[in-house]
Order: structure tokens, then C-alpha cells, then sequence
């Protein structure tokens, strides 16, 4: 496999092809005369915007060798930023245009304007008000799935409208070939979102798991045991996770990511999640019937134990304990030896999730165990406050950049631990993250 | 530090479109 840096530099060479390959074939063959230079300029954003915005389909379609080098959080994340990017182009491209001749304002009326202009208006407004719903949608109040099934069909309009006012204007898409190669991309790209929404939908629906046990553990979390039912399940790597539908058909946009907290070692297809009350589906997990019928899409994540060394520092926040609980009942499973140290905060010690499998661990393991609590009882002579450098001073050999970080928690936590670790010197390919609150 | 990095890259990608944009307008006026 090609070095972590080498792949990056290879998506991102890929990504930009995306958008310049067909942009710049916009010039082969014979061109009709061009404009003045801010014009031409407005149309190539507009024509780059629309690009992006269409491949935003493939980022969040769930391709594990596209997200793989990344992370599923940062995908997301990415997803987000480039996004408003897309739509600063998309949105300079008109204001250029009527800055350079204001008599192309009249478009805005759009009774009397062509369809062509009426198409480029609904695109950009769909644009503007799929940002404004994704950047506010808590303070707007807006559910979920309410939330992401207005977000796919907006991103639809946005793209069809887009690719719409282009074939309409027509200037540079007079060629049916090129005409081709746009519109054969949009449909690929919106394809894409079927193919998530539809086709693996149906796959799904085939395969269904069924909920053998719901078990209570500390801190107000709960452990979903599924079985695959008529089906040999899927083979995960420790740390991954994949979208579980509790309520309704795979068909319907309710599918949360959790973590896996069993053991990859079983052979039965059996998969735990454990999952924290954190007010919203998750309030109803416990309520989840043993037999229920249940669907889960995954494996997903680059957040797993793959790689050789010398010692693994797994670093977990809270509910983050899942994928870590998964790395170590696997590395337990596997008779793995080498030293492994969790750093582990939570609020209290009542509330510590797998207190008491943990110490069990530690028979079969090479694994120390430092508790961080936030509100620790009265006597307590461990670590508390929160996991900083010094935290980690006090318990990790150096030098640091010699081990492997594994990092899951809050995003605040997050946050502050790879800030911790830049102090250390750690450099980023040498800790792996998996934000779970990234939708 | 890895949403930093994914934020450059954003970042990186946009100032590349744009420059390739400019590109592309200074090509047909100049052409």
C-alpha cells in the first residue's frame, strides 16, 4: 500500500480532476468568440462551482477506499468546508456577471425572465438556503431527518437547475459531446446518492440483523447485541463502525453511525453497539425489543488497529470507550502481548462504562488502565480534571512520537488531546481519530 | 489538527479552482 502522505496527494490530484478535467474541456475544438475577461472568469467559477457541488455526491457515498486515507469524520468535515467554497463560486459567478454589465440584472425578474435564468435562480437559492439549514440547522430548530431529506432534495435541484441554465445558455456546451460529458457526470454523481439511497437500501433489506440481547451498562448506556438472520453478516476491523436503522425500513433517512463494541474475532457474525442516552434516538434504544428486526450498513472507518507498534495508547472520552472496547476484546481474543495503556475520562466512577470488564481485561492483556474523572469522589488519588500533556507526561514512556494514539471522545476532548500531542512533538500520521458526532 | 489539515486542503482546493478559473478566462481572451 502506498504511504499515507503519497495517497492523500493522489485523492486530492483526483478531486481536482473532477473539476478542472471537464471545465478545461469546455476549450477543445472550435470556440465561439470570447468575452471580456471578467466574464469568462464569472462562467469558469460557475462552471468549477457546479463541479464541486456535484461531487459532493461522491464524498458522502460512503466509498471505503475514498474515505479510508481520511476518516469518515473528516470526509464530513471536508465535505462541509468545500462546500461553502463551491458556493462562493457559484454565487460570484452572477454577481461578477451583473458588476460587468448591469443589464443582465433584468434576469433577476423572474416572471419575465428565460428559463435559463430561472434555472440558474433556483439553483443558487437552493445553494444558499442548503447552507443556511446545514450551518444553523439546531438553531433553527430543525430535526435530523428532516434536516438531511430537505439536504438531499435541495442538493438535487441545485445540481439538475445548475447543469440546466448551462445546457440552456449553451455558449460552451454547443458540441453534443460536451454536453454529453456534463450531463453524463451529473447523472453519475446524483447516481451516486440512488445507489446509497436505493440500491444498498435494498441489499439491506435482504439482509437483516435481529436484536439478541439489549443490555444496561454504567452510565447510562446501553449495549445492542445483533445477529445476522439469514445471512453470514460482515467481517469489521476493530474501531469501525457502520449506520444502524432501529425504527423502519433501511429506506428511510433515520440511520445513525455507532461504533462497534464487540470483539471482530467472533466467527458467528454477531455485532455489539453500545450506545449512550444522549437525549435524542439514542433515549430509545432500551426500549428496543429483544427479536427486533434491525439493518445495519457498514463496516465504515479508518480508525483501526492495523498498524505495527511498539505500543498502543488508546485515549477515550465518555460513549468514545466503544471502538476501544473493540480493539482490546479483539487484541484479548488474539492473545496480543504488546503493551497497550488507556487513558480513559468519564464524569464519576459509578458512571465509567465497562469498569469491570476493563479490570477483567487486564488478565488477559498487557494493558494499564489510567481513569480520568471530571468529578471524582471524595479519596480519590487518580488522575482528574481532564486528559492533557500532562496527563500524559506523568504516563507514557517517551519518546511519544514512538507510539500509535487512538483517539475517540467529545469534540471538545478531541480537540484539546491533539493539541496536547502537537506539545509532544507527535506527528499526525502516528494518532488516528474518529469524531462520532460528524452528521 | 486533522480538521486543520482537511480546512487547508478545502482551502488549498478553492485557491486552485480559482487560479485555474483565471487560467481559463486569460487562455480565451489572450487566445
Amino acid at each position: 500500500m502506498l504511504p499515507y502522505p503519497v495517497r492523500v496527494a493522489v485523492w486530492i490530484i483526483v478531486y481536482l480532476l473532477f473539476i478542472l478535467g471537464p471545465l478545461f474541456a469546455l476549450l477543445v475544438g472550435a470556440l465561439p468568440p470570447a468575452r471580456d475577461f471578467w466574464t469568462e472568469f464569472s462562467v469558469a467559477l460557475g462552471y468549477a462551482g457546479l463541479a464541486m457541488m456535484s461531487l459532493q455526491f461522491g464524498l458522502t457515498a460512503r466509498f471505503r477506499y475514498v474515505t479510508n486515507p481520511w476518516g469518515e469524520d473528516i470526509i464530513y468535515h471536508f465535505h462541509r468546508q468545500i462546500s461553502l467554497i463551491a458556493v462562493g463560486l457559484v454565487v460570484a459567478h452572477p454577481l461578477i456577471l451583473f458588476a460587468v454589465r448591469p443589464e443582465l440584472l433584468a434576469l433577476l425578474n423572474s416572471i419575465q425572465a428565460p428559463w435559463r435564468a430561472r434555472f440558474a435562480a433556483m439553483s443558487t437559492y437552493s445553494l444558499i438556503a442548503l447552507v443556511v439549514m446545514s450551518l444553523w440547522r439546531v438553531k433553527l430548530n430543525i430535526r435530523y431527518e428532516t434536516w438531511h431529506l430537505t439536504h438531499i432534495l435541495l442538493a438535487i435541484i441545485a445540481v439538475t437547475a445548475g447543469i440546466a441554465h448551462m445546457i440552456g445558455w449553451g455558449f460552451y456546451l454547443v458540441y453534443p459531446w460536451k454536453r454529453a460529458l456534463w450531463i453524463g457526470l451529473t447523472i453519475f454523481w446524483i447516481g451516486l446518492l440512488l445507489y446509497i439511497r436505493i440500491i444498498k437500501p435494498l441489499f439491506q433489506l435482504r439482509r437483516p440483523y435481529r436484536v439478541s440481547e439489549v443490555r444496561e451498562e454504567r452510565g447510562d448506556t446501553w449495549t445492542l447485541v445483533m445477529q445476522p438472520d439469514g445471512h453470514p453478516g460482515f467481517r469489521f476491523t476493530p474501531g469501525q463502525f457502520g449506520w444502524l436503522t432501529v425504527w423502519g425500513s433501511p429506506f428511510k433517512i433515520t440511520g445513525h453511525p455507532f461504533s462497534f463494541s464487540s470483539s471482530a474475532a467472533v466467527t458467528d457474525g454477531r455485532v455489539d453497539m453500545t450506545i449512550r442516552n444522549l437525549g435524542d434516538l439514542t433515549s430509545e434504544i432500551h426500549k428496543v425489543p429483544v427479536g427486533k428486526r434491525v439493518y445495519l450498513d457498514g463496516p465504515y472507518g479508518a480508525f483501526t488497529i492495523g498498524n505495527p507498534a511498539d505500543m498502543h495508547v488508546l485515549i477515550a472520552g465518555g460513549v468514545g470507550i466503544t471502538p476501544m472496547m473493540s480493539m482490546l476484546r479483539t487484541l484479548a481474543d488474539h492473545g496480543d502481548k504488546r503493551p497497550v495503556i488507556l487513558l480513559y475520562g468519564s464524569r464519576d466512577w459509578e458512571s465509567i462504562t465497562f469498569r469491570e470488564e476493563l479490570e477483567a481485561l487486564k488478565e488477559r492483556l498487557n494493558l494499564t488502565i489510567i481513569h480520568v474523572l471530571s468529578n471524582p469522589p471524595a479519596g480519590w488519588t487518580g488522575e482528574q480534571g481532564r486528559i492533557d500533556a500532562e496527563v500524559f507526561r506523568r504516563h507514557l514512556p517517551p519518546p511519544y512520537a514512538d507510539h500509535e494514539y487512538f483517539i475517540c471522545g467529545p469534540n471538545v476532548m478531541m480537540d484539546s488531546i491533539e493539541k496536547a500531542l502537537g506539545e509532544l512533538h507527535v506527528p499526525m500520521s502516528k494518532y488516528h481519530s474518529e469524531r462520532y458526532s460528524f452528521v | 489538527m486533522r480538521r486543520l489539515f482537511a480546512n487547508r486542503v478545502a482551502l488549498a482546493t478553492g485557491l486552485i479552482v480559482i487560479l485555474m478559473s483565471v487560467l481559463f478566462a486569460l487562455s480565451r481572451v489572450a487566445g
